[in-house]
């Protein structure tokens, strides 16, 4: 069902940069995510949209390599991958961004966004150049909000932390970067510098997979959108193709018009 | 009488000190001005020392003596601030010197030192101390355990293995060459003061120059964050009790060559001085922040204290007291530092403030207290608008 839809995308931009295709995934007797296709292109922003237990969590954490699929394929940059622990993914150049931004509180700027991949000379730690890596990086992203980079993340506002969360994935030149609600927590001012930050990052060639609630947010910076419906992608498509009513009806009734799932697939 | 006056001006000048540290523009200036306070507070212990014992105190074997008494505990804990750090608590650092020195003074161990080298000991201490420190380790990251009761067991369980494998007897350290080159000097230093400074320069780098070190932190200020950096939080968990028990095996290495002997006593209550050196040397016991200057200065405080007393005849009961009313005040101190110079983030600050009472087990006034600013807080931050 959603093969004929994802040619569209195809046409626009070439190789993706993530593919899932027939993704399951069950918690016990639970099945959370049912023969799950989702397409991801580089220099683009996905959102994936979803009501609340439509599976968008275990899908990234899926993605990230948290808790792994159960079955199904998995394609990065045309290439068949197993994501089996953080570190997989990691190593493939997925960074995911948490809703609960996953900062240590008590390091600086500069030791969260090397956190666990530390540069060093020989056996001692390299902190000129992580500090020197790390503004050129905030730089590059323009921006200006950080008095400085030696600040302990816990004296940062929630913006400040989601930029610096976004940096960390651009600094590791993310192929796929994933956003989790990373405007739930924000004001409008910040939310907007958030959304600013999104579209750079995905104007600067890295794919962007964004998860939102807010509609408003969608149709600002996503160039597709995913929606999910009790564990079945309903639609995967180029946003111009959609408008907002038909997104709410994918997120809430899992069909709008001849998008979709099928009516025996919203049975079982 | 005089017990007052010595007890009180180093609580009163660490006091000042450390506000002083905690008014400092950013946090970065926290560590310094609190081990500046330290420092204030260990210089006026000396300075009384001096007017409440001349000649007696302001002398180089006193000195000398200071260290040489501060050196053992001082290797254990900075073996312990790399534990509390990281988020965890060993109450079985006693426990382990004893082990290691009663398993490093075995009648086959010296056999095997005897025709080999005396390096077979000091071997044989360090792997004791590292394997008991691996079995903590593992217990605790990957048994779940929680570290308090796990290590507590150690404690129980080493100091009665120790007891069993002595026989409840003291062993003599037969070999020459190791108690000539142990309690020996260089330069007038002696060995056992060269061995507690460079551990406490190896642990500085560890901490403060690697990727271990940085980890350390990471782990004990948020481990999910660590997890999903792709720390193996786990496997550095144990490595902080293996490095815990590595430096009590080298205690033991210590204070086998100040007594001669090895004893299933020795290192009694080591875990409460070296927890009480760690906290009041600025590390919170909720893991994530400390220094290894500040545990070296509360190791020295410590040992001043106990020196200054002694040389005043006063009794080790009172003693005890001063200890208290110090750790009670640092503790104290150290939470308004904690709250007061971060913002309350969540609820995780409110637990986590609590639990340090639980590790500390002897201070419950000091938890108490803690939790009374920890449990106000949400009030006071309902005003600002939510971040």
């Amino acid at each position: 069902m959603s093969a004929p839809e994802r040619d569209h995308g195809t046409t626009a931009v070439g190789r993706p940069t993530l593919e899932l295709r027939g993704v399951d995934k069950s918690f016990g007797a639970v099945q959370v995510l049912h023969d799950v296709h989702l397409t991801v292109y580089p220099g683009k922003v996905t959102a994936l949209v979803g009501d609340n237990g439509a599976g968008k969590s275990t899908l990234i954490k899926g993605i990230a390599g948290i808790h792994p699929f159960d079955s199904g394929e998995v394609e990065f940059e045309g290439e068949r991958v197993t994501l089996h622990s953080p570190r997989d993914a990691a190593k493939l150049g997925i960074e995911v961004v948490y809703q609960d931004l996953a900062l240590a509180d008590n390091l600086d700027v500069v030791q969260n966004m090397f956190l666990g991949r530390e540069r060093k000379r020989g056996v001692l730690l390299d902190e000129q150049s992580m500090e020197v890596a790390a503004r050129e990086t905030l730089a590059k992203l323009s921006v200006r909000t950080l008095k400085s980079v030696r600040q302990l993340v816990s004296s940062l506002s929630g913006g400040q932390r989601q930029t610096v969360a976004i940096a960390k994935a651009v600094l590791w030149e993310s192929k796929l970067v994933i956003l989790d609600e990373p405007t739930a927590a924000l004001g409008v001012a910040q939310t907007r510098q958030v959304l600013d930050l999104v579209r750079r990052l995905a104007d600067a060639g890295h794919a962007v997979v964004f998860i939102t609630h807010n509609m408003v947010d969608v149709f600002e910076v996503a160039d597709r959108v995913a929606a999910l419906y009790l564990g079945r992608v309903a639609a995967d498509v180029p946003i111009d193709q959609v408008d907002r009513t038909q997104v709410i009806e994918l997120i809430t009734s899992g069909r709008s018009g001849d998008l979709g799932l099928s009516a025996e697939d919203l049975e079982d | 009488m005089s017990e007052t006056t010595t007890a009180t001006p180093p609580a009163g000048s660490a006091a000042g000190a450390s506000d002083g540290g905690g008014k400092g523009p950013g946090l970065l200036a926290g560590p310094l001005g609190r081990n500046l306070g330290l420092v204030v507070a260990l210089l006026v212990l000396c300075v009384v020392g001096a007017l409440t014992a001349p000649g007696r105190f302001v002398d180089v074997d006193n000195v000398l003596t200071i260290l040489r008494l501060a050196a053992v505990i001082g290797v254990v804990s900075v073996g312990m601030t790399f534990v509390i750090i990281g988020g965890g608590i060993d109450l079985s650092v006693g426990a382990l010197v004893a082990l290691s020195s009663i398993w490093a003074t075995t009648l086959a161990t010296q056999a095997m030192a005897e025709d080999f080298h005396w390096i077979v000991m000091v071997a044989t201490a360090i792997l004791v101390g590292a394997g008991a420190g691996l079995v903590n380790g593992i217990v605790i990251a990957y048994g779940k355990l929680v570290a308090f009761i796990a290590t507590l067991a150690m404690l129980a369980a080493a100091r009665g293995l120790a007891e069993i494998i002595a026989q409840r007897r003291t062993q003599i350290v037969q070999d020459r060459g190791f108690i000539e080159f142990f309690a020996g000097d260089v330069l007038g230093i002696p060995t056992l003061v060269i061995i507690f400074a460079l551990v406490a320069a190896a642990g500085w780098v560890l901490l403060n120059r690697t990727t271990f070190g940085r980890r350390t932190f990471a782990v004990g200020g948020n481990a999910e964050a660590a997890r999903l950096a792709g720390i193996r939080v786990q496997r550095h968990t144990v490595w902080l009790y293996v490095l815990s028990g590595v430096c009590c095996g080298i205690a033991a290495v210590m204070l086998m060559a100040r007594t001669t002997t090895g004893s299933s006593t020795h290192g009694t209550l080591y875990e409460l001085d070296a927890i009480a050196a760690v906290v009041i040397g600025g590390t919170l016991l909720i893991g994530g922040r400390g220094t290894i200057v500040g545990t070296v200065l509360g190791v020295l405080i410590f040992t001043t204290l106990s020196n200054v007393f002694v040389l005043n005849n006063l009794s080790s009961s009172a003693q005890a007291v001063a200890k208290g009313v110090i750790i009670v005040i640092a503790v104290l101190l150290q939470q308004r530092l904690a709250t007061g110079g971060v913002r309350p983030r969540k609820k995780a600050r409110g637990g986590g403030a609590a639990a340090p009472g639980n590790p500390a087990g002897a201070l419950p006034g000091g938890s108490a207290t803690a939790g009374g600013p920890a449990g106000a807080r949400p009030g006071d931050s309902g005003g600002r608008p939510p971040h």
